[in-house]
């Protein structure tokens, strides 16, 4: 197979598991190209994509838009900190008044679940989720398990924990379908509170005690605390949850076996990990980064061919 | 008005003419014979009409027509014209209007755009003064002008004590207070039922818990003040329970269930579709369930479209941000037969009457012509062609629905679509 099976990059759980290894398998040349010295390949030049952030975000942005110019597509950009919906201008609107200026494709982070199903619908445009809400993150999925099967061989098979706000979290969600897709077993972990009611159902062990998670696993994602999108105090104090939920270097040191630490970034450091944790061997988190910009690379590059037919 | 009704099935289980197929004359808006092949010497009209089946004219505990206010949503006119296309003689209008209806004059201006109509349109009045939830409305002026219940529609009364005091100071006059069943600080800012669906589609989850906390608050409070308690549309199987349970005490409570809630479950969200943003959220299996129990047992009295119409502004935008609420007068009928038998479904659409103070009128020799006539063996799919509402955002469109409707006769008028 050598095209997506879909038109848009809406979630995880929109794909099947040949679209990943597309995707990896794509991601793969890409990472090669990202280390030569001349970083730029031509294959997109005739592409432009608009890259809409209706959230904050800096990595996120940042890799999609390095992703693009390493392919030499033409990017514009528009940030908005607030919904265009408080401006009084519905998202369709923006959407279309941007697509009028002959774009092709639309990397869009939206704080509600759902927008990019939505604007899919819509408009008339290739549709890349970058985050919507508590809903998905898929390219940020797909650059995890890349990263995991770059350092352990392969997905299939491995015990990953992800440790953390799951409530609140696009990249948890996205993580365990994209995990599941590719055959690895997930568990979450944390504290009640931060946990979905009825996340078990979908087929994850749910564990509140991070040594139990820590001792299973073969790899730990950590998620960051989003106190920007708590309305309430799920946990008393940010200490308190570092004391069940922060992992420092004798806490995996102690553990049963060498595991593998990630995080999505942007990282708290000293509360869901240690400086020495994060810059530890055992840490993978700047491979994620840069596994990004050619996961990314490799999601636009595959839905611009099927623009192209 | 004069007619005469050619071979109409009976559905009337209060008349000696019950499950039997006759002729029906009817002069002057009431019904002066019922028989076979009854004569017609004064040549009035005759309605023959394929598979034509009569009932009681149906009522709707819950609609909402914008006006005034919303006039763009829909208007009382209009909104009138989809009740009687639907096969409803009479349905109780919302108080979620600009201004809310409040006062007496609110009361009267709403009765004066519906008089003369063939539909019976009954004001409910709103429970608190501008439906804001702090001070109670003049229930008893209202009452006086013709508000049938007191209801802030779709807004909890978040203070308990008040509720209290609303229970008590209607009891004096028989007024039927509602409460809608929401604890707030539990539902949140949830916009569908928390279940497997909230968290696959990573929005915010409303759990059935935030219904059965102000479920249980509200018929302790009854048991502890007596009055008339209604709860408009629950939605999930434990409220069914404790309902049973108040009724088992002799508690007066009554409650309704909207058809969207009976029929759909929360896994129709999968694609983020508005139009099945309703609140109550659509729930689970296990709740439809009990649900369709609960109206079977007669521990829920009504079942209501809960008739919402919503412009597409408020509809076709992203799913946190649009408004709740479906239309569903149009595709009441043929929805509650895809679910039960023909005489259950009629059961359903008459019996909430007395509750609401409207005397049932039975199809029988000298009463008033109030009926509804159809087809309940029609089989077709619901799309915007069926619909008469000025607003589109019908949760049933693309279903397929069991039983067609003909019109009404009511209040001297004969309405055929």
């Amino acid at each position: 197979m050598s095209e997506l099976s879909v038109n848009h990059l809406l979630g995880i759980k929109y794909l099947n598991k040949e679209d990943i290894e597309l995707i990896f398998k794509t991601a793969d040349h890409f990472k090669e190209v990202i280390n030569r010295p001349i970083k730029k390949v031509p294959s997109l030049r005739d592409i432009t994509i608009a890259n809409l952030f209706f959230e904050n975000s800096t990595r996120t942005k940042l890799s999609f838009e390095l992703a693009e110019k390493r392919l030499s597509a033409d990017v514009i950009n528009f940030s908005s900190a607030q919904s265009s919906v408080k401006k009084g201008e519905t998202l369709i609107d923006t959407v279309n008044n941007i697509l009028s200026m002959k774009v092709d494709m639309v990397v869009m982070r939206h704080p509600n679940p759902g927008a990019g199903v939505f604007l899919s619908k819509h408009v008339n445009a290739s549709i890349i989720n970058a985050g919507d809400g508590a809903h998905e993150h898929p390219t940020q999925a797909l650059l995890d398990s890349y990263s995991i099967r770059e350092k352990l061989g392969e997905v299939k098979g491995k015990k990953v924990v992800i440790v953390g706000d799951i409530l609140h979290s696009r990249v948890a969600l996205s993580n365990i379908y994209a995990l599941q897709l590719q055959g690895a077993e997930v568990m979450v972990c944390g504290p009640k509170t931060l946990l979905p009611k009825y996340i078990g159902k979908l087929g994850v062990k749910v564990e509140t005690n991070l040594r139990k998670a820590l001792n299973w696993c073969d790899v730990a994602n950590m998620l960051r605390v989003q106190n920007e999108r708590m309305e309430i105090s799920y946990f008393p104090s940010t200490r308190e949850y570092t004391q069940q939920y922060g992992v420092n270097k004798d806490f995996l040191d102690s553990l049963d076996k060498e595991i593998t630490i990630m995080h999505p970034g942007p990282i708290n450091r000293g509360v869901e990990i240690t400086s020495d944790v994060a810059d530890s061997n055992q840490a993978i988190i700047l491979d994620q980064v840069q596994n990004g910009v050619a996961i990314r690379m490799a999601v636009i590059y595959l839905l611009a061919s099927k623009i192209k037919q | 008005m004069n007619i005469l009704i050619k071979s109409a099935t009976i559905i009337d289980s209060s008349s000696e003419f019950h499950n039997t197929t006759q002729d029906l004359l009817i002069e002057n808006g009431t019904i002066t014979q019922i028989g076979n092949n009854l004569n017609n010497p004064r040549n009035y009209k005759e309605l023959r009409l394929e598979n034509l089946h009569v009932s009681q004219g149906w009522f709707d505990s819950s609609v909402c027509f914008g006006e005034p206010g919303y006039e763009e949503r829909e208007t009382i006119e209009n909104g009138l014209k989809a009740a009687a296309k639907s096969g409803f003689t009479t349905v109780a209008m919302n108080a979620n209007t600009n201004p809310v209806i409040d006062t007496n004059a609110d009361v009267a201006f709403v009765n004066s755009k519906a008089a003369k109509n063939a539909v019976n349109l009954l004001p409910i009045g709103a429970l608190t003064k501008t439906s804001s939830g702090t001070d109670l409305a003049e229930l008893y002026d209202m009452s006086n002008a013709g508000a049938v219940a007191f209801y802030d529609y779709k807004k909890p009364i978040t203070n308990p004590n008040l509720m209290k005091i609303a229970l008590q100071y209607a009891s004096s006059f028989r007024g039927l207070v509602c409460s809608f069943p929401q604890e707030n600080k539990i539902s949140g800012k949830g916009v569908v039922n928390e279940h497997i669906t909230s968290t696959k589609l990573g929005l915010k989850g409303n759990p059935a818990l935030a219904e059965e906390l102000q479920v249980t608050r509200d018929l302790f409070l009854l048991e502890y003040t007596g009055g008339k308690l209604h709860i408009p549309t629950i939605s999930t199987a434990k409220s069914v329970e404790l309902i049973r349970e108040a009724k088992k005490k002799k508690l007066d409570v009554s409650c309704s269930v909207a058809i969207h809630n009976l029929y759909f479950t929360d896994d129709v969200l999968a694609d983020f579709n508005t139009n099945y943003k309703v609140l109550p959220p659509l729930r689970t299996k296990e709740d439809t369930d009990a649900l369709v129990a609960g109206l079977k047992d007669g521990t829920i009295d009504i079942v209501t479209s809960d008739h919402n119409p919503i412009d597409i502004e408020f509809k076709k935008i992203e799913f946190d941000h649009a408004d709740y609420g479906s239309i569903g007068l149009e595709s009441a009928f043929g929805a509650l037969q895809n679910i039960f038998t023909t005489k259950k479904t009629i059961d359903l659409l008459t019996k909430g009457k007395s509750r609401f103070g409207v005397e049932n009128t039975s199809i029988n020799i000298g009463n008033k012509a109030d009926i509804s006539l159809f087809n309940p063996e029609t089989k077709y799919t619901f799309t915007r062609e069926n619909i008469q509402s000025r607003s589109k955002n019908a949760i049933f469109e693309g279903v397929t629905l069991k039983g067609k409707v003909y019109g009404i006769i009511s209040n001297n008028k004969v309405i055929i679509n």
